[in-house]
């Protein structure tokens, strides 16, 4: 029977097929974990890669891996949703518990500290979470439902933030390599939101839509809000920004942008997975403390108040000519090994504590439950 | 004077807000969350934009020993920004010849009359209140038909024109195939920039100046970001030497020297548009005497239709709500965009002139499965002047 839903559905899954295959996202065999929350990305996510790992012979092992947050009211219904597709998808199901994993559920961290700044905690938790469960079966890939709104949302939100390093980082589609323990991956990356509704929607796939009860507006509302409005202005809009943001990541100084996982003759970068700036509660995703754009003002100013203070001799005695020669680099031509630039600042390590991949000596979230253990005994006494 | 005296004054009478620069009038004014006195504001607001001219005094210094004239050309849309750099480069100019000094720049002043159709009776009547205004100045108009047949732009990767008509119905035509509202207002942005450039390059200027403020600045980031143009935002975005193509098609008639340079910059990237719709209001005479209404210049082009929004426009009310709250947001994204390289190429594409993002194409055409419209026979486009041509 042809009709139009049957159309879009098969040009939506080529489309995240030609993805898969362009980017040499998998190898057959491999055992991949779907990070699932029981929302229409990850659902629609599981959905189009069981499809295509029976018609193109992937050879995928797939499991479903959800995390539960430990909030009331929020998950429960989420995992019923997900438990029902493992069933209809006949996929394992893997649970992991904040509780479990760090020794509170975030509605013990908002009871410590508030409604505000929590998603900070959320969102570094959950990074990990995946990770940490993946490894606990034996997985080395995860993917994840980010769809090209998501990407794009978060390449606006680091420019209005004038992070160049999450910017660059965020636009590729695997994120961690053969050397990190858990790669990570979104092959809906260049997917509208719009065509997985319709995808969803015509599939009539059971999945779960409810906004996380402690996300309060930030950058990321806005830059959402922007990316809405733009797109009712010009659908493209929203791949055009991903290309844009693709683009600008091999602007930045020092760093080996690379968004796509194939062996060419420059070492991909390795991107630090809890880094990438792409949060995921949910369909609200990962909007951090509600006052960040107001402490961002706040900070702003007082380094330009700082700087009117300061001169950069260096900068001032540099001849115009030279300055300009430096502000130009040529194009790497195709082919020819270009000297590679080397990831700066960033050497990935792991932590001290955990053992996860990490910049830092000691990653975000153990020194978040640091912070949080500290005021523990005057809780649970 | 009136200053002394009242400082005089200060003791017996104290400021009820004195003024964080100079501590001698009463504060009326807020800049940068400091209360200031009407004098600081509008000198804080020229020194400002003077600081970059001086700066690019410097780098167009020619050789030591040859004549120190500069020639800017100044594109004046008539709106709030470039009537107010226009205002301080004349007071910067007419300071210095008061001391009996040389004329420390000559300014090109150049209007593109984007209307098309015949005379535009509200735009004469504009220029003849700045004429009033600035008589040591001399303003041109330029229509937009002058774009056609510039040799920057590669006539061929545009919808063809039709060369029986006039030069009127021509452009009016071009604008009416392209795509959609955002491709004509984008297509409209960039014919002026090449009127402006091409006349600087015909005259020997040395730089073109852009009344960009930085709010004006930080929505062209955001907006040509969402149009797909990120790869050459750096480009658009900073100040500096910019290398212009010669697309003629006749090498002949191309200039020898193939490889043109000229210098774009944009002095008053440092204030907020509201910094500087505030000081429109405290000139002796108000500049607000003068800046025609909106409708008179921006929205007046008939080749842009007013039913849709553009991206341009989009991003602006974005940025409008932002500015209020979080001025130094605005301010960081056009701080966030001078950090990126500038890359360099041999080609460059036929529309907006940016260097052409190859490895960029290649691995797009890779990933999205997109053919491309590479049509046979068109020039090579960017990718977001692909988006504004072919839609």
């Amino acid at each position: 029977m042809h009709t139009p839903g049957r159309c879009f559905i098969s040009i939506f899954e080529d489309e995240v097929h030609h993805t898969i295959s362009s980017s040499k996202l998998f190898f057959p065999g491999e055992k991949v974990a779907i990070g699932a929350s029981g929302g229409k990305d990850s659902t629609v996510l599981a959905s189009v890669l069981k499809t295509l790992n029976e018609r193109h012979n992937y050879g995928l092992d797939l499991v479903l891996l959800s995390i539960d947050e430990g909030i009331k009211g929020y998950r429960d219904d989420s995992l019923e949703t997900v438990k029902w597709n493992a069933i209809q998808y006949e996929m394992p199901l893997k649970v992991v518990g904040y509780d479990e994993l760090y020794g509170w559920t975030m509605d013990q961290v908002v009871e410590t500290i508030g409604k505000k700044g929590n998603c900070t905690y959320c969102g570094v938790f959950r990074r990990q979470a995946l990770d940490r469960g993946a490894k606990m079966l034996g997985i080395k890939h995860v993917v994840t439902g980010h769809n090209a709104d998501d990407v794009a949302e978060t390449i606006l939100m680091n420019l209005l933030r004038g992070d160049l390093a999450r910017l660059s980082r965020s636009t590729s589609i695997v994120t961690g390599d053969a050397t990190s323990d858990v790669k990570r991956s979104k092959p809906l990356k260049y997917s509208y939101e719009k065509e997985i509704v319709l995808y969803a929607y015509h599939k009539k796939l059971d999945y779960f839509s409810t906004e996380c009860i402690y996300s309060p507006e930030a950058f990321r509302g806005s830059a959402r809000s922007l990316i809405k409005n733009l797109e009712r202005v010009r659908p493209t809009a929203i791949l055009d920004i991903v290309r844009s943001g693709e683009d600008m990541a091999r602007l930045v100084p020092v760093n080996t942008a690379k968004s796509c996982a194939c062996k060419g003759d420059v070492a991909p970068a390795v991107v630090a997975a809890e880094e990438d700036g792409l949060g995921g509660c949910g369909s609200s995703n990962g909007r951090s403390s509600g006052n960040e754009m107001a402490a961002m003002e706040k900070q702003l100013r007082q380094n330009e108040a700082a700087e009117g203070l300061e001169v950069d001799v260096s900068k001032q005695m540099l001849p115009q000519a030279q300055r300009d020669k430096e502000n130009v680099k040529t194009l790497p031509i195709r082919g020819v090994s270009a000297n590679p630039k080397i990831l700066g600042k960033q050497t990935l390590g792991n932590c001290e504590r955990c053992g996860y991949m990490s910049s830092q000596a000691i990653c975000q979230a153990c020194m978040l439950l640091e912070g949080l253990n500290k005021n523990r005994p005057q809780i649970q006494i | 004077m009136v200053t002394k005296i009242e400082a005089g004054s200060q003791d017996s009478q104290p400021l009820q807000r004195p003024c964080k620069k100079c501590n001698n009038q009463e504060a009326t004014l807020t800049s940068r969350t400091e209360p200031v006195c009407k004098d600081c504001f509008t000198q804080y607001i020229y020194l400002k934009c003077v600081r970059h001219i001086g700066l690019l005094g410097k780098e167009t210094q020619g050789p030591y020993g040859s004549q120190p004239t500069r020639r800017y050309l100044l594109g004046l849309s008539l709106g709030t920004s470039s009537t107010i750099l226009l205002h301080i480069l004349n007071s910067y100019v007419e300071a210095a010849l008061s001391k009996g000094r040389k004329s420390p720049l000559d300014l090109d002043i150049i209007v593109v009359d984007t209307s098309v159709s015949e005379q535009d009776e509200a735009l004469q009547a504009t220029l003849d209140a700045y004429r009033q205004r600035y008589p040591r100045l001399t303003f041109e108009v330029l229509p937009l038909t002058s774009v056609l047949g510039i040799s920057s732009i590669d006539w061929t990767a545009l919808p063809s024109l039709k060369q029986d008509q006039s030069p009127a119905q021509q452009l009016a035509d071009l604008f009416e195939r392209l795509p959609s509202t955002t491709s004509r207002a984008d297509i409209l942005r960039l014919f002026i920039r090449h009127i402006l450039i091409h006349t600087a390059l015909s005259r020997s200027c040395q730089a073109v100046l852009l009344g960009h403020s930085t709010t004006a600045l930080a929505e062209l980031t955001l907006a040509e970001t969402a149009k797909g143009r990120g790869f050459s935002l750096p480009w658009q975005i900073n100040d500096g030497v910019l290398p212009i193509e010669d697309f003629s098609p006749d090498p002949d008639n191309a200039p020898a020297d193939k490889k043109r340079t000229i210098r774009v910059h944009h002095p008053l990237r440092e204030l907020f548009r509201q910094e500087l719709v505030t000081y429109t209001t405290l000139t002796e005479p108000p500049l607000t005497d003068i800046i025609p209404a909106e409708d008179v210049v921006n929205k007046a082009s008939p080749v842009v239709s007013h039913r849709d929004l553009s991206i341009e426009e989009v991003v602006l009310r974005y940025f409008a709500d932002v500015e209020v709250n979080y001025p130094s947001i605005v301010a960081n994204v056009v701080k966030t965009t001078a950090k990126l390289d500038r890359l360099d190429a041999e080609e460059r594409c036929g529309v907006c002139g940016m260097t052409l993002d190859e490895l960029g194409d290649e691995r797009w055409k890779g990933e999205i499965g997109d053919s491309g419209g590479g049509e046979e026979g068109a020039g090579s486009l960017c990718y977001g002047c692909e988006r504004s041509v072919r839609g």
